[in-house]
């Protein structure tokens, strides 16, 4: 109880200090909820530093507007990971300040889950650079009440600009058969986005006859897999395929096929398009056998509206932008879009003109939105590592 | 403090009422302040590990078994009140119904865990209990037709009182159903430590050898604080999915949970229930308050920047959540409100110098 | 693409492996992760007989103990042994320096945060060891930050970082469809011997001797002249360096370390602790293996997501039948 009045001096004190500047009418808030602490929050700042610097870009100014951005934690220390307690929070707080126009986030899709019928009650457009479950927004891929049940004012108000995981999944297995792997094995981290994404996998392969000799869940805390790829290695499959992202120990498990013998091609998922994943795997292990799926082109490839955006970037933050950058850099030019198009200081208008992005010029093409608030972007890309640094192959799905 | 005379005693003994009270009186004081400083929103999680905090104090703090698998009884909970409640299952319970359920599985889960492992010594029965706790959460990934694995349930309904529908985008009702349902169980806990079975549970806690020479049945009162204590951390899980509108991922409930309720009753005082309270406002308000509002300070007056790894606050929150439990130990290692009986023994292990180590090393 | 040889070779080749050579690789990784787990378990299970505290920052020691080396390969410009030799030199320092570096750390946090407790509530040094293995947890994240000249450690201070395959991670049974590597050789040439060094330290050694003496009775032997503090001191020494060293161990055998990799380690090795008989030095070893190859076995016979749930159903088996751990003996009870 001394805490109680100990904390409630400051607080009022400052009240009476600051409450002056509330609420002033054309100030348009922004706020991105993504997890800061922990094991993500390498992605984290890519994603912050795309939406910053589509801020700056416009000058922090969208017509009478002034744009205040926000990035907000959804992660904990106690948790060390997204946190559905905060996520909570953080939707909570989002609808109850009237400045705020747009919550963009989540990362994991888990959140999304959590912040989507808070926020879409309340009719606050949210945006996700990151969320790749399929069933948030596309009825008939997830469980049989998704994306209903995100939406219990009926209207769409999320949003991605990312391509969910049934097209990763469906590409991934296609190029698995191109290059005449026939026999797959499946592993997956035991997560939403890594299981997502390898069911997915595993639902093609076997549409398109490729031989399943198993499906997996990691442990990713583990220390090695070398047991596993003992297995494995009985089994003799053609590709290894994890549904997982760098964090969840995507290098450990190249390095233990590398070191238990099993020189087989190894695929994974655009979790682990980044540079942090080549570095903890070590590029040797990944040298010329290992494939990433993504999402759009990679950065140096990217033409247009997305070149222009890849030297920004490098020249402001002094380092290559990798896949989240751009996602996140996106995310914020559709906001600032949809404020301009909107027009007006107004959840719904601006809902609406989110909605009704079309033909968009952005750094990952030109798209629009359809009718579930998916990007039409279906456009993924084929890489590999060599000599410790992506590599782009090919384009899929044009 | 409590040897003081006048009112002081009166007031300590009633402390968790006055607690409660101020947390009843915050949405009001809320109303005065502007948004961004309204704390009631961010208090309701507090309400939820308070009642997860009570279960654990029953039989840790009452009882003195270790118990560091809370987590495994709050998504027990949690998973129970989703599949009861949640349309694609066939149950479809109301709150009123699957809340009593819930209570009843998560008394039978600590029972099926206790009834082998209670007879188990000290750090013993700790770390099965932590390894239920593992067992329950891979469980939970790994059998998703019952579960639906990582995906989680959701959402689930809102909780009705009345024909009054608790709608996630009004906090105030929610904030007084939780409280409501806090003060339910502190005047529970209150009841059980001042009846026989309290007093059975404080002398086992004490000395276990010479409770059982008083012809004390030792093996069924742990258990039932076992279950009763299940049962409350179940109970806090099925608050929990309803609050979230979620199960949630059996990732959520996972050992760093059970790090966090045992923090909030040995910081809040070993089996005290306005410690328990007070824990759980420190313990979690925290990050949710303290360290939220200190990082949006620091951003405003941009102290902080995200390009360095060092000068981004959020990589400091380990530090700062770790140093506030190393300092609260080593000025409070008894509590912020001690209960009167622990703070009576630890007088008597003053003269005691350290104690005596049962472990042998060979 | 590079894998071509290899695959030809592959289809080529040799017949699938048989069932017991199977069994035969499995036992090796087993031995292996388990002889880890048990270097580790031995730090937890020294300072639990001797002060009853339930350690939970050894893990995260541990982990800093692995970001040390990194730091010390970066700093010498070590890089993977090139094919054909067995191991780096490299690796010395970090076996010299990791040790004292965990049992420094070790014993001033026993210092500043557990010794003032040593008259607090039973539980109290619990919660301090929760804080400090928040602030070790920090400390790796930040370290993970710094900027480094060979591996780039910055930006994502989070990310699993390489630890350059220093011991060569080729088959010594060459052609041969089971695997065992320098590296795994090492894991017992640098343990077995740390093992049998620490139970003549426990048994013959005046040091030895105090430590059991505070184990059975502090009071008594404060009033036969042992400086019990001191020895309590020794006693995180000593666990703290054996968990550096066995920090370098797992990054030379995994080559990979992040900074939350203390938990799961951490986890396995207290869980060897008590399955052992916790405060018993043998059991631990004993725990850790069989932790190890129950790890393994379950990967390969049961499903790998079963596995945790394995190690904990055979804890809690073990304990209904031996409630004092496989090795332990619980002291009288004094009245």
């Amino acid at each position: 109880m001394k805490c109680s009045t100990f904390m409630l001096g400051p607080v009022l004190l400052a009240a009476v200090v600051l409450g002056a500047q509330a609420q002033s009418p054309s100030t348009i808030k922004i706020i991105s909820s993504l997890p800061h602490t922990g094991s993500a929050n390498a992605q984290t700042m890519t994603m912050v530093n795309g939406i910053k610097l589509a801020i700056e870009e416009v000058g922090g100014k969208v017509g009478e507007f002034s744009i205040v951005y926000e990035p907000w934690d959804d992660a904990s220390p106690e948790r060390g990971q997204w946190d559905p307690a905060v996520e909570a929070a953080n939707a909570d707080k989002a609808v109850a300040d009237p400045d705020i126009m747009a919550y963009i986030g989540t990362y994991n899709s888990g959140a999304a889950k959590i912040a989507m019928p808070k926020l879409n009650q309340a009719g606050l457009l949210m945006i996700s650079p990151a969320n790749t479950w399929p069933g948030l927004t596309k009825p008939g891929v997830g469980e049989p009440n998704e994306p209903m049940v995100y939406r219990p004012s009926g209207k769409v108000t999320y949003f991605r600009v990312v391509p969910a995981d049934d097209i990763q999944g469906l590409v991934a297995a296609q190029w698995a058969q191109e290059m005449n792997c026939n026999k797959v094995f499946i592993l997956h981290d035991r997560e939403l986005y890594g299981q997502g994404v390898a069911s997915m996998f595993q639902k093609t392969a076997k549409k398109i006859g490729l031989q399943v000799l198993g499906y997996e869940g990691i442990d990713p805390k583990a220390s090695n897999y070398r047991s596993l790829v003992t297995k494995m290695k009985q089994k003799r499959p053609d590709l290894v395929y994890f549904g997982g992202t760098t964090q969840t120990n995507a290098g450990q498990i190249a390095k233990d096929l590398r070191a238990g013998g099993l020189n087989v091609k190894y695929m994974v998922p655009d979790g682990c398009f980044e540079e942090a994943f080549i570095r903890s795997a070590g590029a040797s292990n990944l040298e010329g056998n290992t494939f990433i799926t993504f999402g759009g082109v990679p950065g140096d490839k990217l033409t247009g509206k997305g070149k222009e955006f890849y030297e920004n970037y490098k020249k402001k933050f002094g380092n290559e932008p990798e896949a989240y950058a751009a996602y996140g850099y996106e995310c914020g030019r559709v906001v600032l879009d949809a404020i301009a198009r909107a027009g007006k200081k107004d959840r719904a208008a601006i809902v609406a003109a989110c909605a009704a992005t079309k033909d968009f010029d952005g750094v990952l093409g030109k798209w629009s939105f359809d009718a579930n608030g998916d990007t039409t972007v279906k456009t993924m890309s084929g890489n590999t590592v060599h000599n410790g640094k992506f590599e782009f192959v090919k384009v899929f799905g044009e | 403090m409590g040897a003081r005379g006048g009112i002081w005693p009166a007031v300590y003994a009633r402390m968790h009422w006055i607690l409660l009270g101020l947390a009843a009186l915050l949405p009001a004081v809320d109303l005065l302040l502007p948004p961004e400083f309204r704390l009631a929103d961010l208090v309701r999680p507090i309400f939820i590990f308070a009642v997860l905090g009570m279960g654990l104090n029953i039989v840790t703090g009452f009882t003195g078994l270790l118990n560091l698998g809370v987590a495994a009884f709050m998504a027990i909970g949690a998973y129970t009140y989703a599949i009861a409640t949640c349309d694609i299952y066939p149950f479809q319970l109301g709150f009123w119904t699957a809340l009593p359920l819930t209570i009843a599985v998560g008394a039978a889960a600590g029972i099926i865990l206790g009834l082998p492992t209670i007879r188990l010594k000290g750090d013993y029965l700790a770390i099965v209990t932590m390894g239920f706790g593992e067992m329950v959460q891979d469980s939970l990934k790994n059998l998703d037709v019952i579960t639906k694995g990582t995906q989680g349930i959701n959402p689930l309904p809102s909780p009705t009182l009345f024909g009054y529908v608790f709608k996630p985008e009004t906090p105030l009702p929610w904030y007084y159903l939780f409280l409501a349902l806090l003060a339910v169980v502190v005047l529970l806990t209150r009841n059980l430590e001042r009846s026989r079975i309290g007093r059975t549970w404080a002398s086992i806690r004490e000395d276990e050898l010479a409770a059982t020479c008083m012809g004390i049945n030792s093996m069924k009162a742990k258990l039932l604080a076992f279950a009763i204590g299940a049962s409350f951390c179940s109970m806090a899980g099925g608050l929990w999915g309803a609050y979230l509108g979620s199960s949630g991922e059996p990732g959520n409930y996972d050992f760093q949970i059970s790090i966090i309720a045992l923090c909030i009753v040995i910081v809040g005082g070993m089996g005290s229930v306005s410690g328990v309270l007070l824990g759980a406002f420190v313990m979690i308000g925290f990050n949710a308050i303290l360290l939220t509002k200190l990082t949006a300070f620091l951003a405003q007056h941009g102290w902080t920047s995200s390009d360095n790894v060092f000068t981004s606050p959020s990589n400091w929150k380990y530090m700062m959540f770790g140093l506030a439990l190393i300092l609260m130990m080593r000025f409070k290692p008894e509590g912020l409100l001690p209960s009167r009986r622990v703070k009576a023994e630890l007088h008597e292990y003053d003269k005691d110098v350290p104690r005596q180590a049962g472990g042998a090393t060979t | 693409m590079g894998s071509e040889d290899a695959e030809d070779q592959r289809e080529g080749g040799r017949e699938l492996m048989t069932d017991s050579e199977v069994l035969l690789q499995q036992v090796i990784i087993g031995l292996s992760n388990g002889m880890i787990i048990a270097l580790i378990a031995l730090g937890y299970t020294m300072v639990y007989g001797i002060v009853e505290l339930i350690n939970f920052a050894h893990g995260d020691l541990f982990m800093l103990g692995a970001f040390l080396a990194l730091t010390i390969a970066g700093a010498l410009g070590l890089d993977a042994v090139s094919e054909g030799a067995l191991f780096s030199w490299g690796i010395l320092p970090m076996f010299v320096a990791a040790p004292i570096f965990c049992g420094g750390v070790n014993w001033c946090v026993d210092r500043l945060a557990y010794r003032p407790l040593r008259n607090a509530p039973r539980l109290a040094p619990l919660v301090s060891a929760i804080g400090v293995s928040f602030v070790f947890l920090n400390i790796g994240l930040l370290w993970g930050g710094l900027p480094m000249e060979v591996f780039n450690m910055g930006q994502t201070a989070a990310a699993p970082k390489d630890f350059p395959a220093l011991v060569s991670n080729e088959n010594l049974l060459g052609e041969s469809d089971i695997t065992l590597t320098i590296s795994q050789v090492l894991v017992f040439v640098i343990t077995v011997p740390l093992m049998i060094g620490l139970s003549v330290l426990v048994r013959f050694t005046r040091l030895g001797k105090a430590m059991r003496a505070v184990a059975q009775n502090p009071v008594a032997a404060r009033l036969m002249g042992i400086d019990v503090d001191r020895v309590i001191g020794a006693t995180f020494i000593i666990g703290g360096a054996l968990g550096g060293v066995a920090s370098v161990v797992y990054a030379l055998y995994n080559n990979t370390i992040y900074f939350q990799m203390g938990f799961r380690v951490g986890l396995d090795a207290f869980t060897a602790a008590v399955l052992g008989g916790i405060g018993n030095l043998p059991g631990a070893v004993l725990g850790g293996l069989v932790i190890g190859m129950i790890r393994a076995l379950t990967d390969q016979y049961i499903a790998t997501e079963w596995t945790n749930v394995m190690v904990f159903a055979v804890l809690i088996l073990v304990l209904i039948f031996r409630p004092a751990g496989l090795l332990g003996t619980h002291a009288q009870e004094k009245v």
